[in-house]
């Protein structure tokens, strides 16, 4: 793996080119979240009523917001690469510059985490406004590093299907028959304490649902010794996945 | 001059094509090299592989001594592409294009800030200096390609059919550029199917077909050993050949014949010049030979797809 601090390079390539786009996509990640925390949390918060002692509003957030973390960073190895790769060419003119073809994918990866981040900040701001805090300034700073890793995570798993993917509409299989059901299976939108025992193993060697643990305990202060095992589920499937990803998309770059 | 390039029984694989098979070459330090071929002869397979974005299926090939590999980023540092398809980043202005590619070499931002108001003044885009890539015409746009090619100041240069589907104009600004870059020292490696082109840039050329090199030399011998000096066309039908070519034996042309047209290669044009005008035949060419009639004797004169 021919890494180098060349990623910055990436990175600062992305960021420039992003200037053009700040305004339309701030706009879709303050949308999203409002929209989720607003059908979900008011309108069914009404029905479902207190949750551990607490509005569902408060269920709901921790969830949310790494779901969008996540999804922020797919999308944008996904589609963003994608036109990056096949339509504008900027892949074959990287790497005819000292930028490997490694820099040049975890500069991408390492985009979609800072658009994950800018997600998941605004959802933060969002919830907030809506009197729903993490416990303590730690406890944010905790829930940053949190979101670094489920970015990573998600970038690294969607540049495994980008580097398979013949068009986008191979996208589709992975975006509604993946991403879309898994929300649902991470107890983002209500706990999977009433799943059938063999759901319930499912769904815990989903990539979001550790992350989802993690951010509802920072949230509401209870933390416990499994957190750490769900902490390192993530690092070692992120490992796995950023170096697949890796090397598949430079197999398909370089030729 | 000392070679700056070496290849030896390069060859290039994909899965079981074979696109480039085994060829030997020598780049001299500071020439103009030209690589000629129809499509898909291996030209901008083996220039991929000098400038280190292909993997060496077989053979050797080195640039300043060093082995050519995707990881050898010493020989990327010094190395200028001018690439076959125009892979300008479209999210960018002109400016920043220049000003984003010069990270990718470390280049300091004082020094990139001077280099690329310098060269935005070398290919002569300063009003575009602002525009995004969609408002500029081709010619500019290849024009920028050649700027950013320029960003390292490299001391090779490769340049893959620079000039394809530019009009006159943007192509003689072209021309002009890579010779003023020669005469400054700069190693160029040109990939073309225009003979003309080939002419005008080039020291020394090889003829690539189907992956191999055919012939090697500067534009002017490989004319005068596989053409000669003159060529005469005649268009006229098959069935006059014989009778043509019996007439014309004696100043000892090769000929051959090509659709509706008999070609004449001959060493010296002077005497059946005279003869031509004696035979009084209608649609007669007479002209100097060309790279481009080395070009077709070489490779066919048939369609290539």
């Amino acid at each position: 793996m021919n890494l180098s601090y060349r990623v910055y390079h990436v990175f600062v390539r992305n960021l420039v080119s992003y200037k053009r786009f700040v305004v339309p996509t701030f706009i879709a990640s303050l949308v999203q979240p409002l929209f989720y925390l607003i059908t979900f949390g008011i309108g069914m918060g009404a029905y479902v009523g207190l949750f551990g002692g607490k509005p569902y509003l408060f269920f709901l957030v921790p969830g949310v917001l790494m779901s969008a973390v996540g999804l922020t960073a797919s999308y944008e190895c996904l589609f963003g690469t994608f036109v990056k790769m096949i339509h504008e060419k900027l892949y074959d003119s990287l790497i005819a510059t000292p930028v490997s073809a490694e820099d040049a994918v975890a500069g991408d990866i390492a985009w979609g985490v800072f658009r994950g981040l800018i997600s998941g900040t605004l959802m933060m701001a969002v919830a907030m406004a809506m009197g729903v805090f993490p416990v303590s300034v730690p406890a944010v700073l905790l829930l940053f590093v949190c979101m670094i890793f489920v970015g990573v995570l998600f970038g690294s798993l969607a540049m495994i299907v980008t580097s398979l993917a013949p068009n986008f509409d191979f996208f589709n299989y992975y975006t509604e028959l993946v991403l879309t059901p898994m929300l649902f299976f991470s107890g983002v939108f209500f706990p999977l304490d009433n799943f059938p025992a063999w759901m319930k193993t499912f769904s815990k060697f989903l990539p979001l649902t550790p992350a989802v643990s993690i951010s509802r305990a920072v949230f509401s202060g209870v933390y416990s010794t499994a957190l750490i095992f769900d902490f390192l589920f993530i690092v070692v499937l992120e490992v796995i996945a950023f170096t697949i990803g890796v090397k598949l998309m430079k197999r398909r770059l370089i030729k | 001059m000392s070679s700056i390039i070496t290849a030896k029984n390069l060859t290039k694989r994909y899965g079981k094509f074979t696109a480039v098979d085994g060829i030997s070459f020598e780049i001299q330090e500071g020439e103009c090299f030209g690589f000629l071929g129809p499509n898909g002869a291996g030209k901008t397979s083996t220039i991929r592989m000098i400038h280190c974005v292909s993997p060496v299926t077989a053979g050797t090939l080195t640039v300043k001594g060093l082995p050519c590999s995707i990881d050898n980023r010493t020989i990327k540092k010094t190395t200028g592409v001018i690439p076959q398809e125009i892979t300008l980043d479209v999210d960018l202005t002109v400016r920043e294009n220049l000003m984003v590619f010069s990270r990718f070499f470390d280049i300091p931002r004082r020094e990139a800030k001077t280099r690329v108001e310098e060269l935005i003044k070398f290919v002569e885009l300063e009003a575009k200096r602002d525009s995004k890539i969609d408002q500029l015409s081709t010619g500019m746009k290849r024009r920028l390609l050649i700027a950013r090619a320029l960003i390292n100041q490299p001391t090779l240069i490769i340049a893959d059919e620079p000039t394809t589907g530019l009009d006159p104009q943007a192509r003689h600004l072209i021309w002009q550029r890579l010779r003023q870059l020669k005469s400054q020292g700069v190693t160029l490696i040109l990939t073309t199917q225009y003979m003309e082109e080939a002419q005008q840039l080039c020291d020394r050329i090889v003829v690539m077909y189907q992956g191999k090199i055919l012939k090697e030399g500067t534009p002017r011998t490989l004319i005068d050993e596989e053409i000669g000096k003159d060529v005469v066309e005649i268009r006229i039908s098959q069935d006059q050949d014989e009778k043509l070519i019996g007439s014309l034996a004696g100043f000892s042309c090769g000929h051959e014949r090509v659709g509706d047209t008999l070609f004449f290669y001959c060493r010296d044009g002077h005497d059946i010049r005279k003869k031509l005008v004696e035979l009084d035949l209608p649609n007669t060419v007479h002209r100097p030979a060309t790279l481009e009639d080395v070009f077709l004797k070489l490779t066919g004169r048939s369609l290539i797809e």
